[in-house]
């Protein structure tokens, strides 16, 4: 049977049973800790870790350090939405703009945002600016690709059925092309703050004095394990969050969209 | 001088990547009278479709010419609306949205907009569901807002592509009596392309056989039946000649046809 078809009842069960096994890793993790398998310096239980984590938050360390990440992930992650849908746009209009990027793109785009790092730190320093450019190098392609795709993909004979409405080449571009393509380009953003908060804690463990990433590599320096165990849960929940917060926004945004999202079957 | 005329009308595709150019049309004349309702039935493959979206001017002939009232077709018109067999509804507009994207684009005041839209929506019975997405609609219900949203832009010309084709046989037979109501209020020319002779019958005034490889007319049948037409009209003796004539043309195809296998078997072999 379809799951799809099951009861409302059915699936509230559902969502409780997801709590099952965070809540059996942690009663686990406590008990390993608190039976004295593991000495606490190498995995501290999780009552001493939230402590930790509490005290971090009040002295405003763990939203200091937030802030200044989520500054440069927005920074990058905003930059890369706009260069990148706006290409994507021009090359999906085109074939000439196509031809002279695509190599560019072509090349760029297999290398490791990491393999920059060198560089970057060596024309802009080890400030914000090379953290930037690199999360923007990391969203930037997801979000172009998904531009083009969903641009060339719409149906030819959307098109027509647009044209022999009326609608010249701008209404069609407006009404027609970006709307029709918005389900890609929303999913090219949604990949893209994954890849954000990826390079974003990679390039803050490499060389920072703020920031997550620097927050977890400065507690391993100074061998502080419930530090450094803080720091991965606030990754993790600011990870999660961020990921719901643009699932939301998806559906909001394509609130039209199924499976069947051009009227047939 | 007639509505539509197109005159040794040919349309020859580039083959991509080299292969050979498909002729799709060889020669094709045609007269259509305004507001007559055209019905094309051929095998597939015989251009049907290449005309209907050249009369749209969403194609070009690659010879012969194409007019209506005596103008070229050189692109396409709001006055000349096409309904795909596919629907091809805008998915993020409602009911409304979509039927009001013509007269909108076309610069047509707001509140002209609505009044045309609230009529075609009690035109095309769909009162109730204004505010509904093309999602929540059953394929007769989309291909009933493909057709409001056609003629929102009061077209002289409907082009229908089997725009029954896709539904099943009961829907499909509350459609052509609905179009029928519809195309005697809207007061333009259809030209309908179908697969189904009955159908092509009880809508048309005429009916256009085509031939293919390459595509060209092969007879036309005028249906001397009375309008409004109901249900019944299938089992009337008249209505079985015209279905045995129609049938007999087509058949008549396949027996002399054996040229028409020839390529497509050389083209596997290729
Ligand atoms: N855009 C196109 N490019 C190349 N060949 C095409 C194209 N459109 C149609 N054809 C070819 O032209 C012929 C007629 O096609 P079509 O008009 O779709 O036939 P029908 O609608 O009668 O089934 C077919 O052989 C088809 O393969
Ligand atoms: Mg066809």
């Amino acid at each position: 049977m379809n799951p799809a078809l099951k009861t409302n009842n059915r699936h509230s069960h559902r969502t409780w049973r997801k709590f099952l096994s965070p809540i059996l890793l942690i009663l686990t993790w406590e008990i390993t800790t608190r039976a004295g398998l593991v000495e606490s310096w190498f995995l501290p239980g999780p009552f001493l870790v939230f402590k930790t984590l509490y005290g971090m938050t009040i002295s405003g360390e763990v939203p200091y350090h937030t802030a200044i990440s989520m500054g440069r992930a927005a920074a990058g992650y905003l930059a890369a939405a706009v260069l990148g849908i706006g290409l994507g746009l021009l090359i999906a209009w085109s074939i000439l703009i196509e031809d002279f990027f695509d190599p560019l793109i072509e090349l760029i785009r297999p290398l490791s945002s990491f393999a920059l790092v060198p560089i970057l730190f060596l024309w802009f320093g080890v400030g914000d600016t090379s953290k930037i450019i690199l999360i923007f190098k990391s969203c930037f392609f997801p979000i172009l690709l998904n531009t083009i795709a969903g641009i060339k993909g719409v149906d030819k004979k959307l098109i027509m059925a647009a044209k022999s409405l009326g609608a010249n080449e701008g209404q069609l571009w407006i009404r027609v092309l970006i709307p029709s393509a918005l389900p890609m380009i929303i999913t090219g953003l949604r990949i893209s703050t994954a890849m954000a908060m990826m390079s974003l804690v990679g390039v803050e463990m490499l060389s920072s004095d703020s920031g997550l990433g620097f927050l977890v590599i400065d507690a391993q320096r100074t061998f502080d394990t419930q530090r450094v165990f803080a720091g991965i849960i606030v990754l993790s929940v600011v990870g999660f969050t961020v990921d719901r917060v643009s699932r939301i926004i998806q559906s909001k945004a394509l609130y039209w969209h199924t499976q069947t999202s051009l009227g047939g079957q | 001088m007639s509505f539509i005329t197109a005159r040794h009308i040919g349309k020859t595709f580039n083959g991509k990547n080299n292969s050979d150019p498909t002729v799709a049309i060889g020669d094709l004349t045609l007269d259509i009278e305004e507001k007559e309702f055209i019905a094309i039935i051929g095998p597939s493959g015989c251009g049907k479709s290449t005309f209907l979206l050249m009369v749209a001017g969403l194609e070009s002939a690659t010879s012969g010419e194409l007019a209506i009232e005596g103008k070229p077709v050189t692109g396409p018109d709001h006055q000349r609306a096409i309904v795909f067999q596919e629907f091809l509804l805008f998915p993020w507009k409602t009911v409304k949205g979509n039927i009001e994207f013509g007269p909108r684009i076309n610069r047509v005041d707001k509140g002209i907009c609505q009044t045309l839209s609230r009529d075609l929506i009690r035109l095309v019975g769909l009162e109730g569901f204004e505010e509904c997405f093309p999602h929540e609609l059953s394929g007769g219900m989309k291909q009933r807002v493909a057709i409001a949203r056609a003629l929102a832009n009061k077209p002289k010309v409907l082009l229908m592509d089997e725009p029954f084709g896709a539904l099943d046989a009961l829907t499909r037979e509350t459609m052509q009596l609905e179009l029928q109501k519809i195309w005697q209020k809207a007061q333009c020319t259809v030209l309908f392309v179908t697969h189904s002779i009955t159908e092509a019958i009880f809508l048309a005034d005429r009916v256009v056989v085509m031939g293919s490889r390459p595509g060209f007319v092969k007879k036309i049948l005028t249906i001397d039946l009375e309008r409004p037409r109901s249900r019944k009209i299938h089992t009337s003796h008249t209505f079985r000649r015209y279905e045995q004539i129609l049938k007999e043309s087509i058949w008549e195809e396949e027996e002399d046809g054996s040229w028409e296998r020839v390529p497509a078997l050389e083209k596997r072999s290729a």
